[in-house]
């Protein structure tokens, strides 16, 4: 059973519900704070990191622009090492392959690895439909399993979640004595997960990268939950996003050195699992089934200013950095990519006339771009996502199948902004009339409760900081100045 | 038209035209280190990642040291793979202790408290173990139980993750088909970031430097 989720619509409030939420807050910033100082001490004893990201940028901008080219060499090589390809040009169609795949081979008892893709796709309903749901395998991602609700980061799903919530978790689900011991809770993981992975007859993975020269799939973790996932079922599915593809066997190298280092401050994660068509020696999966996933990024590939989008490797750093995460975490977003990254890939994969809140809940700091393994300029892109917004512009460009276009709502001002903004301009054509006007606001910020009266002005300063005018203007002083 | 045909036709649409920047050239992997100082990394490494690293003379003395071990830990089952610097280990088992080869039926694999495998390469750098598939089966060995020990030539003990990566491409292929790297025991932070060793994977690492691996 799943709380049923936030969604982008309703972000405002939303975010308000998170921010009177102190236990939220408070697991949230002692998180991404540690997280950022993980990220620090980690870049810092690499004195080519700016070269690593250009690089890394350079791969993926040069990848994209030939995305067709790569994705066919991908499919011939792991076809030609004993995989087998589907692809899915959207959500329904990848959850109708993996449910026929599990239908045909008679599984039973599903077990899957976390992944980003497979939650974009709400694999785990359409499963459950014919009773098949598959058990998450990842703590954080098991934890969130157990309580009913959805991953609040892309690293760290149980973000959220303070060590004494899931231990109560575990006494409810469970029925374990009371502790709030992660080394027990995670001992208590390892009993039961254990149980499912010998019975398990389908293992479920994401992508963390295919390469197209050799057909290799990678997987990268801490837990080994991925490995169990993609070594003890008979047959391994893999569900991989089409963006995320990359040239070279090499190139695998230059990621590494990224992702973990951005998204955990390790050198290296625990495992990298690269596997290159089923099993030749008799210890893995027979079958090896990679779902490549469309839903929407063809379109964002058509988007020329927006492409780069799809460089992002998930590491989750911009989520760490970002100040309005660490405010109000994941869920607030309503979309199953929050953070930074969220609110630039949700608009693009559901539309702007669902998630078009979404670019706008930024203060455009620049923090997200600083820390981007990959250099996507991610304020660039929000600020051309409120554009479109604005401008009621369609987005994504045009979709691949015959969906009617998405287009968010053309800009309709609101009568009482568009007033204030035609009075605005009526004001400051005059020299005489602004003097006037900044006299009178002089006079308004001397009685403070005037201003939160005030009806647009009691909206805006809900929750910014009105500028304070100076006692004497600049104008008046230049010219007592000067003379 | 089918899902790949409409996919690569819309991705092949949405690029008419459109610019490609180069791809950059491969990473030129950077010079070797010294033997000593890759022992010394990688102890170091591995010892910061919760592994435990020792130095043995030859393969004898690393079978001699595995079945030392075996006791020590008062194993009950060992599930070891068919590398070849194992081959002797079989004298080494203690008498009451069940050696298991690489196709024994998963369910007694799954009762192993220790696993014993050779490793293809070492990574310095990362305090890694790459374990490649092609000569070793060592997949599940390495995976399943609670302590795994790695035997490991120095020979093999590279310096970079440059260089591992330079080792295992073979004419545009990997070197084999399941490759997995494994720096130190299994772990966790998903509960308050705080780290927990030992989740799914092993607990704990043990890995023989074989000094002579001749
Ligand atoms: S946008 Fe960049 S920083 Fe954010 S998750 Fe993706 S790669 Fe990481």
């Amino acid at each position: 059973m799943r709380v049923s989720p936030l969604t982008p619509e309703t972000f405002a409030d939303n975010a308000r519900a998170a921010l009177a939420d102190a236990t939220l807050t408070g697991a949230l910033r002692r998180a991404t704070d540690t997280f950022a100082e993980r990220r620090a001490a980690a870049i810092g004893a690499v004195p080519d990191w700016q070269e690593l990201r250009t690089r890394a940028a350079a791969i993926k901008a040069h990848t994209l622009a030939r995305l067709d080219a790569y994705l066919e060499e991908f499919t011939a090589n792991a076809t030609k090492a004993g995989a087998t390809v589907h692809w899915a040009r959207d959500a329904a169609e990848a959850c109708a392959i993996v449910r026929d795949l599990a239908q045909a081979r008679g599984s039973k008892r599903l077990v899957k690895s976390k992944s980003m893709a497979t939650e974009e796709i709400h694999l785990n309903a359409a499963l459950a439909q014919d009773g098949r749901e598959p058990v998450e395998t990842d703590l954080g991602e098991w934890i969130i399993q157990l309580a009913g609700e959805t991953p609040s980061h892309i690293i760290v799903p149980a973000i959220h979640k303070t060590k004494e919530q899931i231990g109560a978790l575990f006494v409810d689900k469970l029925g374990i004595p009371p502790s709030s011991d992660p080394q027990l809770l995670a001992a208590e993981a390892r009993t039961r997960l254990r149980a499912h992975f010998a019975a398990a007859d389908l293992g479920i993975s994401g992508v963390n990268f295919g390469v197209a020269e050799t057909g290799t799939i990678l997987v990268l973790e801490n837990e080994g939950n991925a490995r169990m996932t993609t070594t003890l079922p008979a047959v391994h599915v893999a569900v991989m996003g089409i963006e995320k593809v990359i040239p070279r066997f090499g190139d695998l190298e230059t990621f590494l050195r990224l992702l973990p280092r951005s998204g955990t401050g390790q050198h290296l994660t625990t495992y990298q699992s690269m596997l290159t068509g089923p099993d030749p020696m008799g210890q893995g999966p027979r079958e090896l089934h990679i779902v490549l996933l469309d839903n929407g990024r063809s379109r964002i590939v058509a988007d020329e200013l927006m492409r780069q989008t799809l460089a992002c490797i998930r590491c989750g750093a911009c989520l760490n950095a970002c100040p309005v995460y660490q405010s109000i975490g994941g869920h607030a977003y309503g979309s199953v990519y929050p953070g930074p990254i969220g609110a630039i890939l949700t608009p693009q994969l559901q539309g702007l006339h669902s998630a078009g809140t979404l670019p706008f809940a930024s203060s455009l700091c620049g923090a997200c771009k600083d820390v981007c393994p990959v250099k996507i300029d991610i304020p660039s892109l929000l600020l051309e996502l409120r554009r479109r917004a604005v401008a009621g512009e369609q987005v994504p460009a045009a979709p691949s199948r015959g969906a009617a276009p998405t287009t968010s709502k053309p800009a309709r001002r609101k009568p009482l902004e568009a007033l204030g903004w035609r009075v605005w301009s009526w004001v400051t054509r005059s020299p005489a009339r602004f003097r006037l006007a900044t006299a009178f606001a002089r006079l308004g910020q001397k009685l403070p409760f005037a201003m939160r009266l005030f009806g647009p002005m009691r909206a805006w300063q809900s929750s910014r900081e009105a500028p304070k005018l100076a006692a004497r203007p600049f104008r008046d002083r230049w010219r007592g100045d000067a003379r | 038209m089918n899902a790949r045909a409409a996919i690569l036709g819309a991705v092949r649409d949405g690029l008419r035209g459109a610019s490609v920047p180069p791809l950059p050239p491969p990473v030129e992997p950077p010079a070797p280190l010294a033997v000593a100082e890759r022992i010394a990394r990688f102890t170091a490494v591995q010892q910061k990642l919760g592994g435990v690293v020792e130095a043995v003379a030859d393969r004898r003395a690393a079978c001699a040291r595995v079945g030392l071990l075996l006791a020590q830990k008062g194993a009950a089952v060992v599930a070891a793979s068919d590398a070849p610097l194992l081959a002797g280990l079989g004298d080494y088992v203690p008498a009451d202790v069940a050696l298991l080869p690489p196709d024994a039926p998963r369910e007694r694999l799954l009762q192993a408290d220790i696993g014993v495998t050779g490793a293809q390469w070492g990574i310095a750098e990362t305090g890694t173990l790459v374990l490649a598939s092609a000569d070793e089966r060592h997949r599940l060995a390495s995976l399943l139980p609670a302590l795994h020990v790695v035997v490991l030539p120095v020979r093999a003990l590279l310096g970079t993750l440059g260089e591992a990566f330079a080792a295992l491409q073979r004419d545009g292929a990997p070197a084999a088909r399941t490759i997995t790297f494994v720096s130190g025991p299994s772990r966790t932070a998903d509960i308050e970031l705080t780290l927990v060793v030992g989740v799914h994977g092993p607990k704990a690492l043990h890995v023989l430097l074989v000094r002579d691996d001749g």
